[in-house]
């Protein structure tokens, strides 16, 4: 089984020629890329030279023309992405409001953040909101992408209905939402009346915010990830699931030991984008509470926001972003620790 | 091998699967259809027990409210500009780049190239503040400009299309070299018609990605002339906007929802194909 199942895990069953066709595995590249942030890049530069058939490899010319080619895109790179990254943290070591001179302060905007009572609850309403949404969302992206993989008539079309919110917009997902939870009005609350549940004051009960925002949120992304996880069932060879169901292995047992291992680079990709993104989380809930009632849902970028573009203190709002940007590189990290690394 | 197709627990499963698919596109579509509904219903119909999922009596009255009252119209324009500009600057740079680190050998390019990915991890939100104060120290705070420039740093395309290219066969190259041809000439004759998929990809991303954005307008537009889509409806369609706040006026607000929605919704059903492989291709949402 073993001898069957390595050559695939390394991503090289489609063979070589697809790739040069373009048809490059876009998942596995995708999670090369996403690890090459965690590893020194240099490595996966290397790692991903591997995959690129002989041919296509060979001395280059030295060739100075290339810094023009590279100039363009390098001026906005600094400009808009690099520069900024670095000069936010500079801004985080001053005590900048918009109007005045700034003074450097060192770490002491950082100190300020771990007594600051507000921001330690965005945190933890931050960690919250994770938790609520990344587990549904990939458990059940899982299970939508398993359903439409079935040979089902309208398949399809469920495909389609359920990545169609994916496509509308950010603050359109929250006013939709703000009408479905209304207490008096929406159709929710109508619909659980069916069923005797008293109306539920979803979004200013401090207590139902956030998982409401949660439902909302789910309901918008979930069909990415499903787009994701199909991507990669769709790279597990048929002929390895029948044989072992030649062999008289369960359902299940086909799932458990076949399916799943085969599935880990798309597994990967979901599992980093999903905490990223849900780490970030800012538009439904700007527009449905406001980080409301009473702190409820505000979270790390809601905070942010607030403390840089209405309080205006820029840099104690440039401690936060990098307060941010440090879990986030801690989650990537931490996740390449837990999950397998069977991908090309 | 036992196929039997009409045993009772066969015929279980499917109708149990058939429940599912059906209860999960109803659950998918449904507050897209009560949007729906809502904006065509009159103000006294909005509100109604049982809901009314087809108004009885529908009317155009909450999309006049909407295109009478606010700057609809400019902020469809701004969005629509925002993301095209951006789309075309970024597949014009990052194309260029990535030819440039597929296939030219400079010193530097390997350090520069990790430098680049390095920062993938780094999301907009880190970066807004520096963001702002670059654009308002040249007095560009309020333009597209300041909305559509960010875009242009992106790390995603450079990385995709630099893999794309470098699965392109050197041999087609050489037969152009051998010709006369220069690497502009080979960039634009070669790379860029043989690599159609994937900055159809890129394009898309960017596109999306433009289109939905919302924090970095939000912190940088300040009125019409340069408030995009989003932002017109996040800041006054919002919870605490108070339109549809205490005494709620769903009917324009869903009105204002439909028409920012049916284009992207038409545009997707049409280029279905290029969005599902855009996705995959970069796993990315900003």
């Amino acid at each position: 089984m073993n001898e069957i199942l390595h050559p695939v895990q390394n991503g090289r069953v489609n063979g070589h020629e697809s790739r040069v066709c373009g048809r490059a595995n876009a998942v596995s590249t995708m999670a090369t890329a996403l690890k090459a942030t965690g590893r020194s890049a240099d490595a996966a530069t290397k790692s991903m030279e591997a995959d690129i058939p002989k041919s296509t490899r060979r001395a280059r010319q030295y060739s100075p023309v290339a810094y023009l080619f590279v100039l363009p895109y390098l001026i906005a790179f600094v400009l808009f992405r690099f520069g900024p990254a670095i000069v936010g943290f500079l801004i985080s070591l001053t005590d900048w409001q918009i109007v005045g001179k700034p003074n450097v302060v060192g770490l002491s905007n950082y100190r300020l953040l771990m007594s600051d009572p507000q921001f330690i609850t965005s945190l933890a309403n931050t960690g919250y909101f994770v938790l609520l949404t990344a587990p549904s969302l990939i458990l059940l992206g899982l299970l939508l992408a398993l359903l439409v993989d079935q040979r089902l008539h309208g398949r399809v079309i469920t495909r389609t209905a359920i990545f169609m919110p994916y496509v509308v917009m950010s603050t359109v997902v929250g006013v939709i939402w703000l009408w479905l939870f209304n207490k008096e009005s929406g159709i929710l609350n109508y619909y659980l009346g069916l069923f005797g549940i008293r109306p539920v004051a979803w979004l200013t009960d401090p207590a139902t915010a956030m998982p409401a925002v949660a439902m909302a949120t789910l309901w918008w992304t979930v069909g990415f990830n499903m787009i994701i996880f199909l991507a990669g069932l769709q790279d597990v060879p048929q002929e390895l699931e029948d044989a072992a169901r030649v062999d008289g292995a369960s359902e299940f047992n086909v799932f458990r030991h076949i399916t799943l291992p085969l599935l880990a680079p798309a597994t990967f990709v979901v599992v980093m984008l999903t905490l990223i993104n849900t780490f970030q989380v800012f538009d439904q809930i700007y527009v449905m509470t406001g980080g409301g009632p009473s702190l409820a849902t505000l979270t790390v970028i809601l905070y942010l926001y607030d403390q840089a573009f209405t309080a205006f203190r820029l840099g104690y709002g440039s401690a936060v972003a990098y307060v941010v940007l440090v879990v986030l590189v801690a989650l990537a990290l931490i996740q390449r620790r837990l999950l397998p690394e069977s991908e090309a | 091998m036992y196929h039997r197709k009409h045993h009772p627990l066969r015929i279980l499963k499917q109708v149990i699967l058939y429940v599912l698919l059906i209860g999960a596109t109803l659950l998918a579509l449904a507050p897209l259809l009560w949007m729906t509904s809502t904006a065509f219903k009159p103000e006294s119909q909005v509100i109604s027990y049982p809901p009314q999922w087809i108004p009885q009596s529908p009317t155009l009255a909450n999309f006049q409210y909407i295109l009478k009252n606010f700057a609809f119209g400019r902020w469809w324009f701004n969005s629509i500009f925002a993301a095209v500009v951006s789309t075309a600057l970024v597949i014009v740079l990052d194309s260029l780049a990535a030819y440039a680190f597929a296939r030219l050998n400079f010193r530097g390019s390997q350090a520069l190239y990790a430098l680049i990915l390095s920062m993938l991890m780094v999301p907009m939100q880190v970066t807004i503040i520096p963001l702002y104060l670059l654009f308002s120290s040249v007095h560009l705070i309020d333009t597209l400009t300041a909305v559509l420039l960010p875009t242009t740093g992106n790390v995603t395309g450079i990385f995709l299309l630099r893999q794309f290219f470098r699965n392109i066969p050197l041999e087609l190259e050489d037969a152009a070299r051998i010709d006369g041809a220069s690497h502009l000439q080979i960039w634009w004759r070669i790379m860029l018609p043989l690599s159609r998929p994937a900055l159809v990809s890129v394009a898309i991303i960017t596109f999306i990605s433009s289109w939905n954005n919302f924090l970095w307008p939000l912190v940088v537009s300040y009125s019409d002339a340069s408030r995009t889509l989003p932002v017109g409806i996040g800041q006054f369609f919002g919870g605490a906007s108070g339109v549809s706040g205490s005494a709620p006026q769903f009917g324009p607000v869903m009105a204002a929802a439909l028409l920012a929605t049916l284009p992207a919704i038409l545009v997707f059903l049409v280029l279905k194909s290029y969005f599902v492989r855009g996705i995959t291709m970069s796993g990315m949402k900003g």
